[in-house]
């Protein structure tokens, strides 16, 4: 590509035609898919990086935001009815076991849904009411619903070892507790229903 | 372009080029948003308007550049280098449909209308459109893309004297053709 064309002498473009050559487009839009196309075949070779996709039924990454605290609602609902019927037996280990095994995957899925639904209810009437509201109680129950999040957070913990939410809502309650000192009641010591 | 201006550019290319060796996505786009404009237009015109098969020919020639990268030495522009390579994958799909060629001779004679003083460049595109295969491709990459007939030989394998005279038939031919394009639609 140069200036210097070796032009055949005995046939100069006239300047009209060498000017209609220059005016001729040098680029075109490309199609729209091409781009998505050429990068799926990059992907097939081996060339670029395939990402990995997760499958959601609806609403991209504000859908899997819902998903996950849906989840944790529902998981503390479940240690939470643990913890009671464990109280309630004095047997907290087994009584959590005797729950899982006496009840099928879909009862105990709706059971995780009502009660997660009722947690996350009472949290929020609680965070309604007036800040002046019965100080004390309102603190305690406070208190309970981080203890809840906590035991939630390492049961999710266990059932998913990599979910980093689970993990944040851990370190953060560590955190937390770390800062308030040995004085402070421990958020994992107090279970209050 | 001036020299800094076309050493900036190089020498992003570079880095995206290897950005895009260690399998980085969002490079590959900026360079293939960078230069496929050019390149489809390319295969497009060498391909005498055949859209799917140039979309084809740029998917082939990004896959083969990706492919090659690490030993492209940077010593011509990344442009250049993608474009011959998409000419080489676009007449290679030519001669997968048998379409061959065609080579003229030095002692080929045929009579030609004179150069035009005004040429309509729609009726220009059309034109070279509708030439010979053998004679687009030497017409494109002489009169359209700028290259010598050195570089054209060196592409195309062929001799520099070979370059000249299809050249010279693919003119006449375009004359010819913007003489029928004339008459049809009155702009000379």
């Amino acid at each position: 590509m140069t200036d210097e064309r070796d032009e055949a002498p005995q046939d100069e473009l006239s300047p009209g035609e060498r000017r209609a050559f220059e005016a001729l487009p040098r680029e075109a839009d490309l199609p729209p898919e091409l781009e998505e196309r050429t990068v799926a075949m990059l992907r097939r070779a081996g060339h670029l990086p395939t990402p990995i996709t997760v499958s959601r039924r609806s609403g991209g990454q504000t859908g899997r935001t819902w998903w996950i605290a849906g989840a944790i609602a529902a998981t503390l609902a479940v240690f939470a009815s643990g913890i009671a019927i464990g109280q309630y037996l004095g047997m907290r280990n087994a009584t959590v076991l005797a729950f899982v095994s006496a009840h099928n995957a879909t009862e105990a899925a709706d059971r995780v849904q009502r009660t997660g639904d009722r947690y996350v209810q009472a949290l929020a009437s609680l965070s309604n009411l007036p800040a002046t509201t019965d100080i004390v109680a309102r603190n305690k129950a406070r208190e309970t619903a981080m203890a809840v999040l906590g035991a939630a957070a390492e049961e999710i913990a266990h059932l998913a070892p990599d979910d980093p939410l689970a993990a944040a809502v851990m370190r953060g309650l560590n955190e937390r507790s770390r800062r308030q000192g040995p004085e402070a009641p421990s958020s994992r010591s107090v279970i209050w229903y | 372009m001036n020299a800094a201006a076309e050493a900036v550019k190089q020498d992003s290319d570079r880095s995206l080029a290897e950005l895009v060796l260690g399998g980085d996505e969002d490079a590959f786009r900026l360079l293939y948003r960078r230069h496929s404009p050019r390149l489809y237009l390319l295969v497009l015109r060498l391909l005498g308007g055949a859209e799917a098969d140039a979309e084809d020919v740029v998917q082939e020639t990004w896959l083969k550049a990706t492919e090659r990268l690490n030993t492209f030495r940077w010593e011509a522009s990344f442009g250049s280098w993608l474009s011959a390579i998409g000419l080489n994958v676009a007449r290679e799909l030519l001669r997968r449909r048998g379409k061959r060629e065609e080579q003229w001779t030095e002692e080929t004679e045929i009579a030609g209308p004179a150069p035009r003083d005004k040429v309509d460049p729609l009726d220009l595109e059309r034109a070279i459109r509708g030439l010979p295969q053998g004679y687009r491709t030497v017409l494109l990459l002489h009169d359209v893309e700028g290259y010598r007939h050195e570089e054209i030989a060196e592409r195309l394998g062929i001799t520099s004297g070979t370059s000249k005279s299809q050249l010279f038939h693919a003119r006449r031919a375009m004359r010819a053709a913007l003489g029928g394009y004339g008459k049809d639609d009155a702009h000379d």
